[in-house]
């Protein structure tokens, strides 16, 4: 295409060596600004030219954008200006707008007609370098326009490499951060799963997040027992309200770009410059929201940090639920040993061993139907050398049932020894029950004190389901009912009432609870009075024990093993 | 926990923070702890001298962007040096550069914050 200068004489020598180092440097060089800068300053040094300029073409538009500009420019550099031809309208390397009747756009101050150097290589357009006239006013002569077009084919190269380097270098620099992100993600998750504190993860997700997108607000709403919790924050003027973090959750979008023009946009949201709010899920539902402001270098936040942002968030929504579990668990465990420890201390309180009482053959057992119940029996020597038999079912079940069923206990054992009739001591237990509890928790209650010798038993019934007795000689039950009212419906007003029954040898007698005939098999039958009563005909020639083993086995089997109620039971045989 | 320690000194109303071993996810809170105490006690000129820090992850830079406003509120800076290459392409990875000093030496910083007009433009 071009010829290149005759370079003969000294002068062409010289030329020639400036053209070749000049060439090396450049070539050599990756960076574009400093090619643009030095092809600049070498032809104007060269040329002794006082005004030029880079004009780079812009592939996504039609213009040019100033890139260098040396002398007294009337635009500077980073403008955008227009020229009017188009860049593949000329085939020469110099472009003299007089000659070709053009008129580009004036670069400096006064006419000065300068020349258009094209940039380029042998397919591409790169842009111009532009020489105005020398210091002097005297135009370049044949032999400079030759010397600074060689030097602008040599740059063109120049600064093709360089841009293809800053590419590359731009693609590596990419893929450098993708492979950090992933190392990011991989250590954290690692991390996450050593930590069973969920402030410290929302801690590092916080930390991480600030780091790896260079953003310096942040805040992570998490929804947890029913609140939405600020669990993290960092750069806020304040914290959000209750109602502000509500109006925050319930955004629809699982990547809100927040627009501070938009009118829906609350002020709290301005004020800490959110520029986006994305949601995290967990099997479909929404369980935090994370705030971020737009990136401290001014960067736009783009689809491949939302991506690592829904990662990490993943991650760490993820290791918080697993935290909650965590605690949740440790507090069932908690909660276990501590019934374990009140089931133990409930078991102590039945009588071990049961005493021996002349003329009985006793036998007892109570199950729970959870850990601990709120049935109760006792059986205790008084002072008179006689002997007392309590049976009590307090309403309800489980851990509040067996606290009042303690606090029964320990009333009995405390008025034990006291010289006190029978009558005189329901009176007090019902009134201290009353007084007591709550009004929806009652007991009830049957006791009698069983005088050996006269083989007399005075019993109070209080409510309670009456005890069975089947004489020796007869098939038909007698109940023994009477007494009063349940313990702890009202204060005492009338007395309790005592009731003498004469037992005689070979006489049989059962206590039981509710636990015993409200039992329910799986149709929903109760296993009722006659039943137990059936029961008790047909096995009255056995042993107690063998007695109250056969009706727990019964009413196991008619239930299915689903003991739903506390089970009490009391078995005596006159010998 | 991880081998990360932190030695805190002062220099001409400089406080100094050496940081050596791994900063991550489970060192990043006694960085934390360090540089809240020292803007509790408003001091405002801090470098932080990174030549024994061996390795950085995300969440150690992000203590860097969570109290370098604090500190910038108070008309200080955070100055980081000593960094090894290695530490420092994650810096600069993450575009750290454009928005901290990041010097070679302590020096530097030091004649940075005592002659704060003849600081040189960010590189």
């Amino acid at each position: 295409m071009e010829t290149l200068p005759d370079y003969t004489d000294k002068k062409s020598r010289f030329e020639l060596k400036t053209l070749l180092e000049t060439s090396r440097l450049l070539i050599e060089s990756r960076e574009t600004d400093f090619v643009l800068n030095n092809l600049l300053l070498i032809t104007m040094g060269k040329m002794l030219v006082p005004r030029g300029a880079i004009l780079i073409h812009d592939e996504q538009d039609s213009g040019y954008i100033v890139r260098k500009i040396k002398g007294r420019g009337l635009v500077n550099e980073g403008d955008r200006i227009e020229l009017p031809w188009e860049p593949d309208q000329f085939e020469s390397v110099v472009l003299d707008p007089a000659r070709e009747k053009i008129d580009p756009p004036e670069l400096f101050e006064g006419k000065n007609r300068g020349l258009f150097f094209n940039l380029r290589t042998s397919n591409h357009h790169l842009g111009y370098l532009y020489m105005s006239r020398k210091g002097g006013g005297e135009v370049l002569n044949e032999h400079e326009i030759e010397f600074v077009e060689s030097l602008s084919i040599i740059s063109s190269v120049a600064i093709a490499n360089s841009r293809m380097f800053a590419e590359m270098r731009e693609v590596n620099r990419k893929l450098d951060r993708k492979v950090y992100e992933l190392n990011t993600l991989l250590s954290l998750s690692r991390d996450f799963s050593m930590m069973v504190d969920r402030e410290k993860i929302a801690s590092t997700f916080k930390f991480a997040l600030l780091g790896q997108l260079l953003i310096r607000k942040f805040f992570l709403l998490y929804h947890i027992d029913g609140k939405i919790d600020l669990m993290a924050s960092s750069g806020l003027s304040r914290a959000p309200n209750k109602g502000e973090r509500k109006q925050i959750f319930d955004i629809p979008d699982d990547i809100k770009i927040v627009d501070p023009d938009d009118s829906n946009t609350t002020d709290w949201l301005k004020e800490n410059d959110i520029a986006a709010l994305i949601a995290l899920q967990m099997q479909g539902e929404k369980i935090a929201v994370v705030g971020v402001s737009s990136k401290a270098n001014r960067d736009q936040l783009s689809q491949s940090d939302f991506n690592f942002l829904q990662s990490l968030g993943n991650l760490a929504v993820l290791s918080i639920q697993k935290t909650q579990f965590l605690e949740e668990r440790i507090e069932r465990e908690r909660l276990e040993e501590e019934i374990n420890i009140a089931k133990s201390i409930q078991q102590g309180l039945f009588p071990d061993p049961v005493p021996e009482i002349p003329t009985w053959e006793l036998s007892a057992k109570n199950i729970p139907s959870q850990q601990v119940g709120g049935d109760y029996y006792d059986i205790a020597e008084t002072p008179d050398k006689n002997f007392i038999v309590a049976i009590g079912d307090v309403t309800g079940k489980g851990i509040p049932a067996s606290l009042l069923m303690a606090n029964l206990q320990s009333m009995l054992h405390v008025l034990l020894p006291v010289d006190i009739s029978l009558g005189r001591a329901t009176d007090q237990i019902n009134n201290l029950i009353y007084q007591n509890t709550p009004s929806d928790k009652f007991i009830t209650f049957f006791w009698g004190k069983y005088f050996h010798q006269e083989k007399r038993l005075s019993y109070i019934n209080a409510g309670h389901n009456p005890p069975l007795l089947l004489r020796k000689e007869s098939d038909s039950f007698e109940e023994l009912s009477e007494g009063g009212l349940i313990l702890g419906a009202m204060p005492t007003q009338m007395p309790y009432e005592v009731t003498d029954v004469e037992l005689h040898s070979g006489d049989l007698m059962v206590l039981y609870t509710d636990g015993v005939n409200e039992s329910m098999s799986r149709s929903g039958e109760e296993y009722g009075e006659k039943r137990l009563k059936e029961l008790i005909l047909n096995r009255r020639g056995d042993s107690a024990e063998q007695i109250l083993d056969a009706i727990i086995e019964d009413v196991r089997a008619f239930s299915r093993n689903r003991f739903s109620d506390d089970l009490t039971l009391i078995v005596i045989k006159m010998k | 926990m991880k081998n990360f320690h932190i030695n805190h000194r002062e220099k001409d109303q400089i406080d100094i923070l050496e940081i050596r071993g791994e900063l991550d996810a489970h060192t990043a809170s006694k960085l934390e702890d360090s540089l809240k105490t020292l803007i509790d006690k408003k001091k405002r000129n801090i470098i932080v001298n990174c030549n024994d820090l061996e390795y950085i992850a995300s969440a150690g830079l992000g203590v860097f962007m969570a109290y370098i406003e604090d500190v910038r509120g108070l008309g200080g800076d955070i100055k980081l040096t000593n960094m090894n290459e290695k530490v420092y392409n994650v810096f600069d990875l993450l575009g750290f550069p454009t928005l901290y000093d990041i010097l070679d030496d302590e020096i530097e910083a030091i004649k940075q914050f005592q002659h704060p007009d003849k600081q040189d433009s960010p590189s």
